[in-house]
C-alpha cells in the first residue's frame, strides 16, 4: 500500500509543478516600498495643505532616485503646468506654487520626441510650458480645460476622470490613511513577462479600506496609456470608474477614496490590446476579493495559448559539430510533443510496464481479500 | 419461454420492414424560417442622430448635407477641418479625438489657410483576441456578424477603445478602413505615427511627393519612406516617429505599413491620402474617417464638381485575419503571420468598400446624386488582386490614373473600371440623362464585376457592392426605396451570412424553393442500414435458436420425419 501511495504522490507533484509553470514568479515584496509615504497622520478631511505639499515633493524625490537607474534619459517628465492643471478645477484649494517642482528638469517630453521640429507636434501656445517656463500660462490654461462630472481634460489630452478628494463612501466613517502611489507604464515593464507587450511597473497594490489614494501615473512611452480602475461605487464615481490618461510621456495625478469593503479592483489600460497584452493590474483593498484574471505574473489566463516546440536552427559546436548536432536533435526530438510516440511517451510506457505487475498484484490482492471475506 | 419471446421479436421485425418502405414514398415539406426567429439589426444605426444628416455650420465650418443612413459626425468634420487645436472643447468632446490629433498652424504663404499640418495616427487592433473570454474585442462588424481581425491606422483618440464600459463594440473612430488623409500642395505635413500596437509598423507614402529621408533624421537611422529593409528601422511598440513631407504635386495617393507588407497591408494598415491643389482659404477636411462622402470638399474640387466621394476597396483573407483571434502571445502571432501563413496559397474572402461589406455599404457608402450633377469619385484598390468596378446605369470618365491627370483629349469614358492592386482612379460621374453618361434616375448598383467581389466569404449578396442612388429613389432614412416588395431587412441579420436563411423561401406563396425539412420516416440511407441490420439480426436470432435448441429441433425434425414417414407408411398401409 505504501508503494501505491508513493506513485500517486509522484503523479500529483508532477501535475502541480506543471500548473505552477504557467505562472511566472510573483514578487509581492515590490509592492511595499511604494506605500512608504503614509499620510495617516492627516486623516482629517480638512488637510493641512502645506504639509501635504511638502510630503508630496519629498515623495517625488524618493521616488525618482529609486527609479533613476532604469530611465535615466526619460525620467521626470512631469512639468509644473501639468500638475497645476490637474489640480486647477478640483475645487480643492491648493497652493499651486508648491506643486511647481522647480528643481525638476522639463526634458521628459522632448527627449521622448524625436527632433527639433517638436514645436509643430504640440498645440500652439504651449511651447513656453513645455520648456519649463512656469509663469505666464496660468491664464492660457483656463479656456482649454473641460470640466464636468469630475472629468478634466487639458489641451494635451491628459485626462482625470472620477477624481474624489473628500466624498466619503457610505461604508466609511473616516479616511483610514492617505497614501500616494506612483504607477509607471511602458513597454519596458513588459520585458520581464515573456509574451506581453505593455505593462505597469507593478501588478498589484494593497491598501487599507477607506484609504485616500493619490495616484501618480507616469507614462514612459511615446504613445498614449491609461490607468483605468473599474467597479467603484457609482454614486461617487461616474460609471464606477477612476481614470487617468496620458497622451504621451508625461505624469498625471489624481486622488480617490476607496470604500470599506474588502474588494479587488481591476486596473488596466483600455487602448485596444494593451490590457490583453499585459497592461493589467489589481488594487487590493483590505483582504481583497476575488483575484482579477490574466494579470501577468500574478494570476492565470482564463484562455491559454497552446505552445509547441519548433525545429529552430541552433548553433553547433565547432569541434565535433555533426555529432553534437545529431545529439541535440535527439534530445529535442525526445521532448517534441508533436512526434506521435515521443520520448516522454516512452518513459510513460516504461513506467507502465514496471508498474503493471504491481497493479496486477494489487488487484489480485483485492480479489483475494473479497474472496476471503466471502468465504 | 425464451424461445417464445424470441419468436415475438422476429415477428415484430418482419412487420417493421414493410412500414419503412411505405414511409419513403413521401418527400418532406418545405420549412419556412419565421422572420421573428432572426436576430434582426436595425437597418440604420439608432445611435446616430438624424440631425447629423443636415447641412450645417459648426465652428465656422460649412458641412454639406448627407442623406445616407449613417452620415459622418459633423462635429468630427469641423474638428478635422479646423484642427483639434483651433476648436472649442465642447466640439472636441463630441468627437472622441485627442486634443493633439490634428494641429494646424502657420499660414506660411499668406493665403488664408494653415500650412503646417500635424496628423497623429495610432495603430489599433480590431476584433482581436483576449485571454479573458471567448470572443473578440473591440468588435467591428464589416457585415452582420462578420468580425475579421484587423489592424488600422486610426486618428489618435481619447478615452476608451470601446463605446463604453458595458460595450465591447469599438468606438466610432476605431474602424476600417484607415482614414482618408487630405493635405494641400505646399503644406508642411507631419504624420506622427504613435505605435500603440504590439508589433512594429511604419508608414510608406505611396505616390505622395516625399523625400527619401528628411533632414531631421539623417544618417539613415530613421527614413521617411517606411521600408524597413532599406530605408528605416522598425517603429517598435510604444515608440513614435514623424514622417515629414511638403508635396509639390496633387493627386489621389496611398499610404500603408511597409513592415511585413504582405500581411500588414492586407490586415488593414492601408488608406487613401489625397493631395489637393493649393487654393486660397482652402481649409481641408484633413481626415475622412470611414471614407465616402466628403462633406467639406476642397476649393479646387468645388470649382469643378458638385460632390466628392472617397471609395477605398479592400480585400481580406480569413485565414490571415483569424490569426490574431487564435493566439494572444505576440510571439505566436508573429510566428503564424511571418513564417507559417503562405500568401501564395491564400484566397481573399472579404471584400469591402470603405471598410464595410454589403449591406452595411448601403448605410454609408452610397453615392447619392441628383440629375445633371458632376461628382468626383476617388477610388483605391488596396486588395491583392485586380478588380473591375462596374457602374449600373452610368458611364463615367477616368480623369486621373494614380493621381496624375490624363490628357483631357484622351480621357476614356466607360462602365468597367479595372484597378490593379495599389492603383488609384479619379472618375467624373456625370448624371446628365443623355443615354451615355446616365440612363436616368434610379437606384443603380455599382459593384466589383469579379463575381466573388459581391460575396462575403462566398455568400452573396455581400462584398463591396453599393449603389448610385438618385434622391428621388431614397426613403426618409436614406435607404433606396426598393421596388416590388423586396425586403432589405433580411440582409441585416447574422443568420443570412451564417448561411442559415434559405434566401428563396419567400419567392412565392408555396415556398417552392425554400428549405426542405427532413423525411417523416428515415432517409433512404439510414433505412437501408436499418433494414440490413434487422435482416442480420433475424438471421442471428435464427442461428441462435438453431444452436440452442439443437436437441429439440433434432427431436422435432425426427418427429416430423417419422410423422411424415408414418403418414406415408400409414398411407401405404392404407
Amino acid at each position: 500500500m505504501n508503494k501505491q501511495f508513493l506513485t500517486i504522490l509522484a503523479c500529483m507533484i508532477a501535475f502541480s509543478s506543471h500548473a505552477y509553470a504557467q505562472q511566472d514568479e510573483t514578487d509581492h515584496s515590490q509592492h511595499e516600498h511604494e506605500q512608504q509615504n503614509d499620510h495617516s497622520g492627516l486623516s482629517d478631511q480638512e488637510m493641512d495643505h502645506s504639509a501635504h505639499e511638502h510630503d508630496h515633493s519629498d515623495h517625488d524625490k524618493v521616488d525618482h532616485s529609486a527609479h533613476e537607474h532604469d530611465h535615466s534619459d526619460q525620467d521626470e517628465m512631469d512639468h509644473s503646468a501639468h500638475d497645476h492643471s490637474t489640480q486647477d478645477h478640483s475645487g480643492h484649494d491648493m497652493d499651486h506654487s508648491a506643486h511647481d517642482h522647480g528643481g525638476h528638469d522639463h526634458m521628459g517630453d522632448h527627449s521622448g520626441m524625436t527632433h527639433g521640429d517638436d514645436h509643430m507636434m504640440d498645440a500652439p501656445g504651449d511651447h513656453s510650458e513645455l520648456h519649463g517656463d512656469g509663469d505666464g500660462h496660468a491664464g492660457h490654461h483656463g479656456d482649454h480645460h473641460h470640466h464636468h462630472d469630475g472629468h478634466i481634460m487639458d489641451h494635451e489630452g491628459t485626462h482625470i476622470m472620477g477624481q474624489n478628494f473628500d466624498k466619503l463612501p457610505s461604508s466609511c466613517t473616516s479616511i483610514s490613511e492617505e497614501i500616494e502611489i506612483t504607477v509607471r507604464a511602458g513597454t519596458k515593464y513588459a520585458r520581464k513577462f515573456p509574451g506581453t507587450a505593455f505593462a505597469f511597473d507593478q501588478q498589484e497594490w494593497h491598501v487599507k479600506p477607506c484609504s485616500k489614494i493619490t495616484w501618480h501615473f507616469v507614462n514612459e512611452d511615446n504613445i498614449r496609456h491609461q490607468f483605468m480602475m473599474h467597479g467603484l461605487p457609482r454614486y461617487l464615481y461616474p460609471l464606477g470608474m477612476f481614470h487617468l490618461e496620458n497622451t504621451g510621456p508625461r505624469k498625471v495625478s489624481g486622488t480617490m477614496i476607496v470604500p470599506a469593503a474588502d474588494e479587488t479592483y481591476l486596473v488596466h489600460c483600455d487602448i485596444a490590446q494593451h490590457m490583453e497584452k499585459g497592461m493589467k493590474a489589481q488594487l487590493v483593498v483590505g483582504k481583497g476579493g476575488e483575484d482579477i484574471p490574466s494579470i501577468p505574473g500574478l494570476t492565470p489566463y482564463i484562455i491559454n495559448d497552446k505552445y509547441e516546440a519548433e525545429d529552430l536552427p541552433q548553433v553547433s559546436d565547432e569541434d565535433n559539430g555533426k555529432k553534437k548536432d545529431s545529439f541535440t536533435k535527439q534530445v529535442t526530438d525526445f521532448y517534441d510533443e508533436n512526434v506521435p510516440l515521443s520520448g516522454m511517451s516512452l518513459i510513460g510506457l516504461l513506467f507502465g510496464i514496471v508498474c503493471a505487475p504491481l497493479f496486477i498484484r494489487m488487484i489480485a490482492l483485492g480479489k483475494r481479500k473479497t474472496k476471503e471475506e466471502n468465504v | 419461454m425464451p424461445i417464445r419471446n424470441l419468436m415475438a421479436v422476429l415477428a415484430a421485425c418482419c412487420i417493421v420492414l414493410p412500414v419503412n418502405v411505405l414511409a419513403s414514398l413521401k418527400l418532406p415539406e418545405t420549412i419556412k424560417v419565421n422572420p421573428a426567429a432572426l436576430d434582426a439589426e436595425p437597418i440604420c444605426d439608432p445611435k446616430i442622430s438624424p440631425s447629423w444628416r443636415k447641412a450645417q455650420v459648426i465652428e465656422g465650418v460649412k458641412i454639406e448635407a448627407s442623406e445616407i443612413c449613417s452620415p459622418d459626425n459633423p462635429h468630427l468634420i469641423a474638428a478635422v477641418v479646423k484642427g483639434t487645436n483651433n476648436i472649442s472643447m465642447a466640439t472636441l468632446m463630441e468627437t472622441d479625438l485627442s486634443p493633439d490629433t490634428i494641429i494646424k498652424t502657420d499660414d506660411i504663404d499668406g493665403d488664408g489657410d494653415p500650412d503646417r499640418i500635424v496628423i497623429k495616427l495610432e495603430v489599433i487592433e480590431l476584433n482581436g483576441r483576449t485571454p479573458d473570454f471567448e470572443g473578440v474585442i473591440p468588435t467591428f462588424d464589416i457585415a452582420p456578424g462578420i468580425q475579421p481581425g484587423a489592424w488600422v491606422f486610426a486618428p489618435k483618440t481619447s478615452g476608451m477603445s470601446t463605446e463604453n464600459f458595458e460595450s465591447i463594440r469599438a468606438n466610432s473612430l476605431l474602424r476600417l478602413p484607415s482614414p482618408v488623409i487630405r493635405v494641400e500642395v505646399g503644406d508642411i505635413v507631419q504624420i506622427v505615427l504613435e505605435n500603440t500596437h504590439y508589433f512594429p509598423h511604419t508608414i510608406h507614402l505611396h505616390g505622395v511627393d516625399h523625400p527619401f529621408s528628411h533632414h531631421e533624421y539623417g544618417s539613415g537611422k530613421h527614413g521617411n519612406d517606411g521600408v524597413t529593409q532599406t530605408s528605416e528601422i522598425n517603429l517598435m511598440p510604444g515608440e513614435r516617429r514623424v514622417y515629414e513631407f511638403q508635396p509639390r504635386q496633387a493627386g489621389t495617393m496611398f499610404y500603408h505599413c511597409h513592415v511585413q507588407t504582405h500581411t500588414h497591408l492586407a490586415m488593414g494598415l492601408a488608406g487613401m491620402i489625397i493631395v489637393e491643389e493649393n487654393r486660397p482659404n482652402n481649409w481641408l477636411q484633413t481626415l475622412n474617417v470611414g471614407g465616402g462622402h466628403v462633406r467639406h470638399p476642397s476649393v479646387a474640387v468645388k470649382e469643378q464638381y458638385d460632390m466628392e466621394y472617397d471609395l477605398h476597396y479592400h480585400a481580406m483573407d480569413k485565414e490571415l485575419t483569424s490569426i490574431i483571434q487564435k493566439y494572444n502571445d505576440p510571439r505566436l502571432i508573429a510566428r503564424e503571420m511571418n513564417r507559417r501563413y503562405d500568401l501564395t496559397d491564400s484566397t481573399e474572402d472579404y471584400y469591402t468598400l470603405n471598410g464595410l461589406s454589403f449591406p452595411y455599404t448601403l448605410r454609408e457608402s452610397m453615392i447619392i446624386v441628383e440629375p445633371d450633377q458632376k461628382i468626383k469619385l476617388r477610388m483605391l484598390n488596396s486588395g491583392g488582386e485586380f478588380m473591375a468596378v462596374h457602374t449600373h446605369g452610368h458611364k463615367a470618365t477616368i480623369t486621373h490614373y494614380d493621381g496624375v491627370e490624363q490628357n483631357p483629349a484622351a480621357q476614356i469614358t466607360r462602365d468597367v473600371f479595372d484597378m490593379a492592386p495599389a492603383q488609384r482612379l479619379d472618375l467624373l460621374l456625370n448624371t446628365a440623362n443623355d443615354g451615355l453618361h446616365s440612363y436616368g434616375a434610379g437606384a443603380w448598383l455599382f459593384h466589383d464585376h469579379r463575381e466573388k467581389g459581391i460575396t462575403t466569404d462566398g455568400m452573396s449578396e455581400g462584398g463591396s457592392m453599393s449603389m448610385i442612388a438618385y434622391k428621388s429613389y431614397l426613403d426618409d432614412i436614406g435607404l433606396p426605396k426598393v421596388a416590388h416588395g423586396i425586403d432589405l431587412s433580411v440582409y441585416f441579420t447574422k443568420e443570412y451570412y451564417e448561411r442559415r436563411l434559405p434566401i428563396w423561401q419567400d419567392l412565392d406563396e408555396a415556398g417552392s424553393l425554400g428549405a426542405p425539412g427532413v423525411r417523416s420516416g428515415m432517409d433512404a440511407e439510414t433505412q437501408e442500414t436499418v433494414t440490413n441490420l434487422i435482416i442480420g439480426f433475424i438471421i442471428g436470432l435464427l442461428i441462435y435458436i438453431v444452436f440452442a435448441r439443437k436437441q429439440h429441433i433434432k427431436g422435432a425434425a425426427a418427429v416430423i420425419v417419422s410423422k411424415l414417414k408414418g403418414s406415408k407408411g400409414s398411407k401405404t398401409n392404407e
